[in-house]
Formats: structure tokens, sequence, C-alpha cells
């Protein structure tokens, strides 16, 4: 009877393993999964070890379609509009994604037992307007903010800011005890007025449609103005120090690690890419929210994220689906993140290094982060645009109104270039 | 010495005045300065006792708030909603944030029955276990910083939380404001701390970036570690001070006293400047005040000094115009220019106005800038050379001479440049004088003019009489020797004979040399003038040719005369001189041309003269021996010759070119020559002459003359004459062959058309006209006057052309008037008297011949007599007129008359003949012979009533052809057929 047990059990176990095995060689060993994205993107070595671990562990197999990251966005959306749709995409939840009809294209996610599991930032990140989760969100990312020199407002008796008013203050505290507040790279580094735009938009997506509809300008909405004439303010307090217009990339790690300069509005990964150990190191850094004139309690940065995107018209959507639950598995994310440098986008991941700033000021971060908007969401937004506008307004050049203007239509150059584009190459 | 130590006094005095009033002035606001100061700190420290008694009030107005709470015994157990309407109602009255139930575990229970953990750290034992009030600080849940002050109170139970004390929170904010200071318009900052520099709260509105105040002092202010430990005490202690300090670079005064509870102390940092702000006004004012006394003291003083200044100024000014005022009229009187110039950089400080009248330099544009004066400077590019000004030294002086030219006038002017080197008021001074020196300069160079002249005239004299001496001597040498030769040799008469002539010749050489250099000499002494008469070029032409043909037929030349277009017949000018000119020219052709020889005379008129003048070119040219360039350099200057192996064989005075050269000058034409060694010459003279009103018509011939045949071998003679006769109605039929005028001549003569003048060249290749005039008469007989052109001498053939029925002869070229001069006698009735010729045309003549040199009158007997005629002499003007007024009319043909005389000269004799009333005073003619023989020697006998002019020696053809033609003149009838009365 024994023997009878056993031999069932291992018939059946048998014709289970062969039931699995005959499910995939029905489909000629395996699906074979295809996933559009950027060239730079899906060479990048956590979803290399992702995709191995997929492979190795289903048997299906991964055919990996790439564009040069140049002409990505125009050539996915037209493969996509023309049929030749992936499985699975890769993209940035930006203003490209404009680019397709999302309803049609693409499956909603919100109800996936995985989505559960993301961090409340990533999940915001990938939720559109309507509050659908639009992707998967598997991708390196950091907290941007304002970096502070702990240690240096300690031995300056000082402490941080918890609002705008008393970023302002500590600020003018600062500049009257001879030190630099603000390192503000103004030669070329062109990612600081995102801290500003960013809680004006995503606190306000209506206001965001609206601009990206052509309805209104930034001229229409105060808080842009509000954040150029802070700027104004900033630099002609000297909060910036006497040579920003000259200051640029190189000069920030520098300037933090000399003390000169007290804090800078920057990501966390970048202490540990360019940060020159100085006077100060790393440990003596940490993190507030950004103080641009727009919200008087400050912004974080949330990361820009790489999402995979399940295509409706693929040729296997529910193994594309199988494969998202996948990745999304702790086991998977943890195995492909092991060592990288990462913002968590899971909140199983624990293989990740998060730095020591980031977690001391998980607390605020999960107060006042918002997702990173202004940059990715406002269409024909050109940072450097941006920054050459306020640069000419430092400069004397302009006014506070004239400086929102240029803007403004620097805005409107880049959309009608890029319909320019998007028709040529139509 | 005594004024400028006073002067120096003065200005000691002025800056220890304003020496002292500064010294005041900063004590002064030195003193106010620290008055208002303390005044201030003074202000400061009652402001901040009375917001520390304020803040003091405030704690212990809320501990005993919570007292008289528990003492009501307000909450219960059940925790009713009145209890929470009497929080609410006493938190809208006083302000707190929220009200707490503590427990002596630290943990709080809200109004609202939330649970929550009020951090109190070391303080709550004080309120639990020593049961005193509480404030302390601390941070809410949600981050919020508030102010706890709390109350022991005995335990008690509300909705089962134990409690032991009760609190009221405010927020900081809110707390700050209410004790936010507004003195020094909210420059100030104010905390509440610890004794240890932790801050409990800010005044400030907006929150609290500073955590321990000593900690900020350490790092930012400049105050020592014992100032700061002292500081420290003092807070420790709960002392009240003041301590001054700079932050960041900025004074503060930070002011600090205990709060009486705990450890608590009021602190307060404000800024200098913002303390100071009213003492700056007052201050400020202070100095406004004091510095508008001092300006207006000073600018009383500078007033007073202003006027005075000007005053003296003005009288200066005023003295200074005055003085040169007076320069500058005394100058303008002058010729001298004054000029002052600063030594330092060369400007101008004066400059006399004459320099304008002067030199044409605006005085103005020469004081801006004295280089100016560079523009009319001759001799130096710099005026005034800087090396030369800086060379002078000082109270010296140096001048040079220098020329101006006026830049207006382009007057020359002299000057004597004399520059001063000055010390004027210790000021260095150039003084520059131009003294006028262009009188002095003119008259140095007038004299050195009449020193040249007189040296170029003494060497002009000397190279004339040696030139002089050596050409008379050398005919004179001749005719001296050959006449001794003569006397000796009277016997032998071919040796008569040949002395004769060469003494004939000799004598023609020197007597061409004495005219030459009478000709030279008026030319020279200006004196020459021309003798404008209607002339007949054809006649000028013919009379060359007369001449230079047998001068050319002597050495086998061949000499030709061309007329190229049309030039006119007859012009207005000086005849004899033009005769001169190209005579001159063509003798030097024939005489510097080898036997053999060619010479070509050409005559055509040029375009460019205007309507009433013809300019005429004359060329000239032979194939002689040529001249060189160096030469033909020199050709044109008297004495001149070219001095070779060929030329000195050649007699001539070297005057010929030079008179020719003067006369063409004096007829305003050019001459120029083309000539090379060996390959012979060319002169040409271009003249212009004015033209005749109307030109002469003749019209005897209409009807006698319609058809003329020409024949002539050169085709350009023959279109010539057509094109020349084309005005006259003939019609002209030419052939080039003597043989065809035969074959032409009869033909038309059998056609009844025969020609009514037939013109044959001499010379031509098949049948020469000769010939051709022979087989004409012989087929036609004498009815056609015939007619040989030619440019060679025809006296060989005249016998033998005459004889082979030939009528007249013309030379080329040919002219229409001529022409008909020609046939004229051909067509008229007393042919065969004119025919007669005028070699007899003084037999039978009666002269009167007024000459005072018997020699000269015996000479002109025997000649007169030797042709047939014959003469009476009188000895002088007056004795001629007595004896032409006492002869019967017809006595005297003719009268002669000699020009400078005794007792009357000839001028006045013939015009005394003239008007005597003798029947023959107004025609008898009269001609003047004399050694006199200038032109205007021949118009001053013409104006004398004379009829013509022969010059000495008496040249016997002259003579002939002179009476001849003023006796046919006499007789013959006009171009129109009218006689001419003499």
């Amino acid at each position: 009877m024994k023997r009878l047990y056993l031999t069932i059990c291992l018939l059946l176990a048998v014709t289970l393993l062969f039931g699995a095995c005959g499910r995939a060689d029905s489909d000629s060993d395996g699906v074979t999964l295809t996933i559009l994205g950027k060239e730079s993107d899906l060479n990048k070595p956590y979803l290399t070890r992702l995709f191995k671990l997929y492979q190795d562990s289903t048997g299906n197999r991964l055919k990996l379609l790439s564009y040069e990251d140049a002409e990505f966005e125009t050539k996915a959306a037209q493969d996509v509009a023309e049929g030749r749709v992936p499985d699975i995409l890769l993209h940035f939840h930006n203003a490209d994604l404009n680019r397709y009809d999302v309803a049609r294209d693409f499956c909603t996610l919100e109800d996936q037992a995985w989505s559960a599991g993301l961090t409340d930032s990533a999940r915001a990140y990938c939720t559109d307007s309507a509050g659908h989760l639009l992707g998967l969100p598997f991708w390196e990312s950091s907290v941007s903010g304002c970096y502070y020199n702990k240690t240096l407002l300690t031995q300056l008796g000082l402490r941080a800011a918890a609002t705008q008013t008393e970023f302002d203050m500590l600020c003018q505290v600062l500049a009257e005890s001879g030190y630099t507040p603000i390192c503000w790279p103004a030669d070329g580094c062109t990612w600081m007025p995102q801290f500003a735009l960013d809680p004006v938009f995503a606190d306000d997506p209506a206001t965001l449609e609206r601009l990206n509809g052509g309805e209104i300008g930034y001229g229409d909405i105060p808080a842009v103005a509000e954040m150029v004439r802070w700027v104004q303010s900033a630099a002609e307090n000297g909060w910036f120090g006497d040579a920003y217009g000259s200051t640029g990339w190189n000069d920030i790690g520098p300037q933090l690690a000399s003390g000169q300069a007290v804090c800078t509005f920057i990501w966390d990964t970048w202490f540990y890419t360019d940060f020159p150990e100085g006077t100060y190191t790393m440990d003596d850094f940490a993190l507030m929210p950004a103080f641009m004139g727009t919200a008087d309690e400050g912004t974080y940065e949330g990361g820009n994220l790489n999402m995979m995107m399940v295509c409706k018209a693929g040729s296997h959507v529910q193994e594309a689906l199988d494969f998202l639950a996948f990745c999304a598995t702790p086991e998977s994310y943890n195995a492909a993140f092991d060592g990288i440098s990462t913002v968590s986008c899971f909140q199983g991941q624990t293989t990740n290094i998060q730095s020591p700033m980031v977690t001391e000021a998980q607390a605020s971060i999960q107060a006042h982060e918002r997702v990173s908007t202004a940059a990715s969401k406002i269409v024909g937004y050109n940072a450097e645009d941006v920054m050459a506008a306020l640069n000419a307004m430092l400069r004397g050049e302009t006014d506070v109104d004239g400086c929102v203007r240029q803007m403004d239509e620097a805005r409107l150059g880049e959309i009608a270039l890029q319909n320019e584009v998007g028709g040529e190459t139509d | 010495m005594k004024k400028q130590f006073k002067k120096i006094g003065f200005c000691l005095f002025v800056c220890a005045v304003i020496i002292a009033v500064i010294l005041i002035s900063l004590v002064y606001v030195q003193y106010i300065s620290r008055r208002i100061f303390e005044d201030s700190t003074r202000s400061l420290d009652e402001i901040y006792s009375q917001v520390n008694r304020s803040f003091g009030a405030f704690v212990e107005r809320n501990w005993g708030l919570l007292e008289s709470w528990d003492d009501a015994q307000v909450f219960s157990e059940a925790m009713d909603g009145e209890a929470s309407a009497f929080v609410a109602e006493e938190q809208a009255r006083w302000g707190f944030s929220d009200f707490y139930f503590l427990s002596e575990k630290g943990e709080s229970l809200s109004i609202g029955g939330e649970k929550d953990l009020l951090d109190l750290g070391d303080a709550l034992a004080a309120l639990t276990e020593q049961r005193q009030p509480l404030m302390a600080g601390t941070v809410l849940s949600s981050g919020e910083e508030v102010t706890v002050f709390a109350v022991p109170v005995s335990r008690q139970t509300v909705q089962g939380f134990s409690y032991d004390a009760i609190a009221v929170t405010y927020t900081n904010s809110d707390l700050a404001r209410s004790l936010n200071v507004d003195a020094f318009s909210g420059k100030a900052r104010c905390f509440v701390i610890h004794s240890d520099g932790q801050v409990l709260l800010s005044t400030q509105a907006g929150g609290n970036v500073f955590s321990n105040y000593l900690v900020y002092l350490r790092a930012v202010s400049d105050l020592s570690e014992e100032e700061l430990a002292a500081m420290a005490q003092d807070w420790a202690a709960g002392r009240k001070g003041l301590v001054r300090c700079e932050i960041g670079g900025v004074s503060h005064v930070i002011l600090y006293q205990s709060l009486g509870y705990l450890d608590y102390l009021m602190l307060s940092s404000v800024p200098q400047s913002a303390i100071s702000a009213g003492f700056l006004s007052v201050q400020k004012a202070t100095i406004n005040v004091l510095v508008a006394i001092f300006l207006l003291v000073g600018a009383v003083a500078v007033v007073l000094l202003v006027l005075r200044s000007s005053r003296l100024s003005r009288e200066n000014r005023l003295e200074l115009q005055y003085r040169e005022r007076m320069f500058d009229v005394l100058s303008n009187s002058v010729d001298d220019i004054f000029i002052t110039l600063n030594a330092a950089d060369q400007h101008v400080d004066y400059i006399s106005p004459n320099i304008e009248r002067l030199l044409g330099i605006p005085a103005e544009e020469a004081r801006k800038d004295i280089r100016v004066m560079e523009k009319c400077a001759v001799n130096y590019d710099v005026v005034i050379p800087k090396d030369v000004l800086e060379s002078i030294p000082l109270n010296g002086n140096r001048y040079w001479e220098c020329e101006y030219v006026h830049q207006n006038t382009g007057e020359r002017r002299w000057y004597r440049m004399t520059v001063y080197h000055m010390s004027i008021q210790e000021v260095r001074k150039y003084i520059i004088v131009l003294s006028d020196r262009t009188m002095e300069q003119q008259m140095n160079q007038q004299l050195q003019q009449a020193l040249n002249a007189a040296q170029s005239a003494n060497t002009a004299k000397s190279n004339f009489l040696s030139n002089m001496s050596h050409d008379i001597r050398t005919p004179m040498n001749a005719i001296v020797g050959f006449s001794v030769l003569l006397e000796k040799n009277a016997d032998q008469p071919e040796k008569v004979r040949e002395y004769t002539r060469k003494i004939t010749s000799s004598s023609q050489h020197l007597l061409s040399l004495i005219n030459d250099v009478l000709d030279m000499s008026k030319i020279e002494s200006g004196k020459t003038s021309l003798n404008v008469e209607r002339f007949s070029l054809p006649e000028l032409l013919e009379e060359l040719t007369i001449i230079v043909m047998p001068q050319a037929r002597a050495k086998q030349q061949d000499f030709s005369i061309h007329v190229q277009g049309t030039p006119p017949e007859h012009i207005i000018g000086d005849k004899l001189r033009l005769n001169q000119i190209l005579l001159n020219l063509l003798s030097n052709a024939v005489k510097y041309t080898p036997e053999g020889g060619k010479i070509e005379f050409t005559v055509c008129p040029i375009p460019g003269a205007g309507q009433q003048y013809a300019r005429l070119r004359f060329a000239v040219k032979d194939n002689g021996i040529g001249m060189s360039e160096e030469f033909q350099a020199t050709i044109f200057e008297p004495f001149s010759r070219e001095i070779n192996s060929v030329t000195n064989k050649i007699q001539g005075t070297g005057l010929g070119m030079a008179i020719t050269k003067n006369l063409v000058d004096l007829m305003g034409g050019i001459i120029q020559v083309e000539s090379a060694p060996g390959q012979g010459s060319t002169f040409t003279v271009e003249l212009s002459f004015l033209l005749p009103e109307q030109e002469e018509t003749v019209s005897w011939y209409r009807d006698k003359v319609t058809r003329m045949l020409v024949a002539d071998d050169e085709e350009d003679i023959c279109l010539n004459i057509r094109e020349l006769m084309r005005d006259s109605g003939v019609d002209v039929t030419c052939v080039h062959d003597g043989a065809d005028a035969v074959d032409l001549a009869v033909t038309a003569w059998q056609r009844g058309e025969g020609f009514h003048v037939i013109l044959l060249d001499w010379k031509m290749l098949r049948m020469d006209g000769v010939e051709a005039a022979r087989q004409i008469r012989a087929r036609i007989g004498e009815q056609v006057p015939i007619l040989v052109l030619t440019s060679y001498d025809w006296s060989d053939i005249e016998t033998e052309a005459r004889q082979a029925g030939i009528d007249a002869f013309m030379p080329k070229p040919f002219f229409v008037s001529t022409f008909w001069d020609t046939i004229r006698p051909l067509f008229s009735e007393d042919q065969a008297a004119r025919s007669a010729g005028s070699a007899q045309v003084l037999a039978g003549r009666r002269f009167l011949a007024a000459e005072d040199n018997e020699l000269n009158a015996e000479i002109l007997t025997e000649m007169l007599e030797m042709e047939g005629a014959s003469c009476q002499v009188a000895p002088d003007g007056q004795k001629a007129l007595e004896m032409f007024q006492n002869s019967q009319p017809g006595t005297y043909d003719l009268i002669l008359m000699d020009m400078q005389m005794p007792v009357m000269n000839g001028y006045d004799a013939a015009r005394a003949i003239r008007a005597c009333g003798h029947p023959q005073a107004a025609s008898i003619p009269i001609v003047a012979m004399t050694a006199n023989a200038f032109a205007e020697d021949v118009r001053n006998a013409l104006d004398a009533g004379m009829d013509g002019h022969l010059s000495k020696p008496i040249d016997m053809n002259a003579v002939r052809e002179m009476i001849g033609r003023l006796l046919d003149r006499k007789s013959a009838p006009s171009a129109d057929g009218e006689g001419e009365n003499l």
C-alpha cells in the first residue's frame, strides 16, 4: 500500500511535471515576451539580472527590442500606433506618454496583487491622474531635496529649517555669519527650479492639465512668479554667494566639502558618485525639504522611475502580467537590486543601499515628497530654458515678469519644435 | 619778503582755524555719540526689561490660571461637555493652543480626549516630584514646537486617566508673536534661552533656526573665550548684562537678564546700527549743521576772496588788455611780428595781430598753434625748431634769417627771427621777434640781379666782340688782302676779275653779317616791330624760288616746292620777316646739304587758327649733314654753329637761326627742328596770319576761258589744280602724259570744242611739255595759249620753249591768282608791250637823288647811268626839296632819298615834297635809299609819304625791281581795268 501510494504520488508528480512542461512545450519551449525600451535603459545591470533570473526561472524567453535614446519616443509610439506592439514597454512616466492612447494601449495594474507592495512614492509616480496604476516601477532612483551640512549648523548653534520662513531665516543668519547658504550652480546645472515647480503641479494636477492643454501659461500661475521672485531675492540677499553665475557641476562638491557652502538642492546618490570629501564628509550631511518659495513646508522630489507597462495589443498579455508579478516578488527585486544604491520602490526591498540621509529623513520625506512632475509632466518643459530665463533675470537683463514670460515662450517654442519633429517623423 | 611772510602767516592761521573746527566737531560728535548710545542702551534695557516683565507676568498668569482651574475643580471624572466648553472659552480668551492633563510618567491627555506624549525632559521631575510650576519647550508628534506651562495638582482622574498636573501649551510661533518686540525696526532678535544657551523660543515671527545661542556666538562673533565664559557665568547666575560684539562683521549689542524662573533668560541681540539709528539721525543732523555752518563760513570767505580776486583780476585784465591793445596798435604800424611762447609747452601767449597782414595767417589761428606758420615758411619745415629753442640759454638769444610767403598774395617776405629766452614772473618764456628784412632783401636781390645783368652783359659783350672780331676780320681780311692784290695786279684782267669777284663775295658776306648783327641787336633790345600788310603767298613763294633755286642749282641740288591742301593765296602779315625766316631756313638747307642733295619746301594749312586766321606750316626738309642732339639744343642761340669738319668750311655768322627763332617768336609762332647727323634736317615753322576780309575776285576771263587742259604726270598736282579751279567756273581736263595732251587738244579742237588754255608740265615721262607744245602748235596752230608748269628754272629752255610755241611759264606750285596773272597778258592787246620785260625799266628815267655822301652819290649816279638813266644829286633834303619844287613837271620820274642827311633828313624832305604843291608832289615816287634797314625804318619811310625802301649798299637788281614795279604801277591798269596814279 505504501508502495502503491508512493507510486501514485510519483506518477502524479511526473504527471504534474509533464503537465507543467507540457504547457511550456505547447508554446514551443516557452513563451517569448518582447520588451521594448531605450537601448541604454535595457542594459542596466539590475534589469539584466532580472531578465536572466526570469528566463532561468520560467524557461520563457525575453526578446529585447530597443531604439537609440534620441529616437525612442517617436519610434516606439509609432510602432504601437501602427500595430507593431511589444508585450511590455519600458517608459518613464513623463510627458512623452501623451504620444500613446494610454487607455487603449496599456493595461491598468492597480488590481494586481503586487501593487500593494510598492512604496507610496513609487506607486504615486506610476499612477496617472485618474488613479490608474500604469506600470511596475523597476528602476533605481534617489530622493532630491535640500542636503545640508548638519555638523556645521550644530557648530554654529543653528538647526535645520522646517518651513520656508525658517529656511529664509537660516539662509540670512548663515549669510550674516560669512557662509554661502545655498550652493546654486547656475552654470549648466538646471534641475533646481524643479523643486519649486513640483509642488505647484503635483499638488494641483488640474493646473498641469490646463497648462499642457494650452489654456493657461506660466504667467497665469502665481506660484511660478513666486518661485522666480524668491530666486531673485535669494540672489540679492547673497544666499547664493558672489560667484553663483560661474558655479557649475564641478563646483558643488568642493563648496560643500569645504564648508564654504552649507546646503544645496541635489539627490542622495550624488554623494556616492560625485562628492569629494574634504573638511566635511558625507556623514556630516543631512536632508531637509527644499524651499524655493512655492511650498511653505518644502518638498522632496521623488525619483524618475522607469516602469514596465503591459500592452493590451501584445501577443502575450497574460504572460506579460505574470512577468510583472515575477518582478514584484521580493526574491526577484532583492536579487536584482542587490548592492545597488537607490531608494526603494518596493516596501520589501532590503538589499539595495539607501543613504543614511534619506533614512534619517524618512518621516519628513514621506510627509513632503512629491512626484517629479515639472520636468516630466509639463509638456515642453526644458530645464535649460527655465534656468536660462532665471539667469537672464539675475544678470539684470529682465525682471520677474520678463523671466516668467521668457520661460513660457521657451516652453511654447519647445512644444512647437516637438510638433514639428513629430510631424516630420510621421 | 615781508609780504611773503604775511601770506604764509595768513595761510597758517586759516589752516589752524579749520583744524580747530574739525577737532571741536569731532569731539562734539563723540560726546553726542556716547550720550546717545548710552541713552539708546538704556532704552534697550528698559524695553527688554519691560518685555521680561511682561513675559514673567505672562508665565505667572498662565500658572495662576491653571491653579485657579484646579482650585475650581473644573474638570470631573466624566469630563463632560461643560469642561470642554470652559477650556474652549478660556482658550479663546488667553490664546493657548491646547490644554493637557499630565501624568507623572509624562503621558498627556488633551481636552479632546487624545493621548499623547509631551516630552518635558528633566523638567517633568520638577513638576511632579518637586511640585513646582513648569515652563518648558517640547515638540509635538506633529513636529510642532510648543511651550508648556504646567502646574502640579493633586492626583485626579479624568476619563480613566490619572493626572498629576495640568498644562496649557502655546505654539512657539504664537508665543513669539505675542512677545515680539518691534523696537529697532524689527532688526532685534529676542530669545528665551536656558543658561547653557539652549534656545527655548525665538520671538521672531516665522520660527526659529537657533538651537544654542552661546554656540552661535562662539562660532560667529568676535567674543573671546573669556568674554563668552563671563557671559555664560552671568547666565548661570541669572545676572543681567550687556555685551558688545561683532557678528558676521556687524556690531551688535547683546542684552540678557533672567526671567526669574528656573534658568530661563531673556536675551536680545540688536545690531548697533539699529540702536544708533536715532543717534545717527541726530549725529547726521549735527554734522549737517556743522558742515552747513562751516560751508557757509567757507562760502562767505570764498566769495569774499573770489570778489577780491575778481576785482584784482579784472583790474589786471583791463591793464593787460590796455597794454595788449596798445602793443597791437604799435605792432600794426610796423612790419615786425612779435610772439611770446610759454617755454614749457610752447603755447602761444601772445602774437601780434599784424601777422595776418604780413603773412596772411589769422592771428587767432596762429595763437592756437604756432605751427601754422610752417605753411608759409620757405626754407624751414619747422619754423621754430624745438631743439633750437631749448638750446638757447636763459637770458640768451639767437637769431636766424627766414623767408615766408604771404598765404593770400604769394608775396615773399624776409625776416630776421630773434628768439629771447627769458624768465617772466618765474615762468620761462621765449620772446620771438620777426624783424622785417624784406626791403633789404629785395634791395640785395636787385643789386645782385643788376650785378648779374652787368656781368652777363659784360660777358655777352665780350663774347660778341670776340665773335664779331673774328667774323668781321675774316671777310675784311679777304677784302683788304684782295684789294692789295688787285692794286698790284691791275694790269692783269683775269686776276682783276677774280679778285673783284672775291672782294664782292667777301663784301656780301660782311654785309650779311652786319645785317644779321643789326637785326639781332634790334630783336634782342626789343625794338623790333612787325610791318603787317596784305601780301600774296604765291608771290612770296615765287620770290623764294627765284632766290633759292639758283643756289640749289649751283650745288646740283634737287629743290622742290610743294603745296598741300589749299592755303589762302592772300594773307596779312609781315611779308619781309616771313621771307627772312624762310630764306634763312632755305639758305641753310642749301648751305648744309651736299651737292646733289635734295631740298623740299612744303607749305600747308593746318587747322586750329579760327575763322579769321590761317595757320600755315612751312617745312624745309633736306638730306644734308644734319645736326647732333647737343647742337639742336643750342641751335637757336646767337653765334651757335656746330663745329665739325664740314661746317668749318661753310661760311656763317651763327646768328641766322637765332634771328629766325626770335622772328618766329615775335610773330607768335613756333619753330621746331628734327635732325640727326648725316640724315638731314627738317625745320618746321608754324605761323598764324590774319585773313583779308574778302578775297579779290577776278572776272575778266569769264567769257574767255571756260575749258582748260592740264597735263602732268603727277596725279596729285592734277587733282590739286582741278580742286583750286573748281570755283572759277573753268572746266579742267587732266591727262598724265604729253602725247595724251596732244591727242586730246587736237580732238577737242577738231570737234570745235577746243581748250582755251593748255597747261603742260615740263618734265613728263613719255613726252615732255616742250615737245607736246610743239606738236599741238603743229596740229592746231597758234589758237590757244600754252603754258609750261615747272618747278625748275626755265631760263635754260626758254628760247627753245618759245620756239616750240609756249607762251608763258608758271612756277610750281600752282596758284590760281598766279595762273590768272600769267595768262592775262596773253588775252590782252598790249601783250607785246608787256613782254618787253623789265630789263629796260630804268632806261631814260630821270632821277633826283638826295645823298649827302659824295662817294655814295657818285656810285649811284654811275650805276644809274649804266642803266641808261640820268640822275641829279642833292646834298641834303632841303636841297632836294628845292630842286623838286623848282623843277618843271615831268623833270623827274622818281626821287631817291637818303634818310640821314644834314640840314633836312629824308623823312622831313619827303613830307615837305608831298606837301609842297608841285604838280607831281603827290604822285612822284619817292624811294628811301638808306642804311636804316629795319622794319620800322621802312614803316617810318612809308609814313613820311615815301613809296618804297631800298637798303644800302645799293643792289641794282633790287633798284630795278623796285623802280620797275613803282613805275609799272603808275602806268599799268588795275585788276579791274582801272589805272592807278602814283
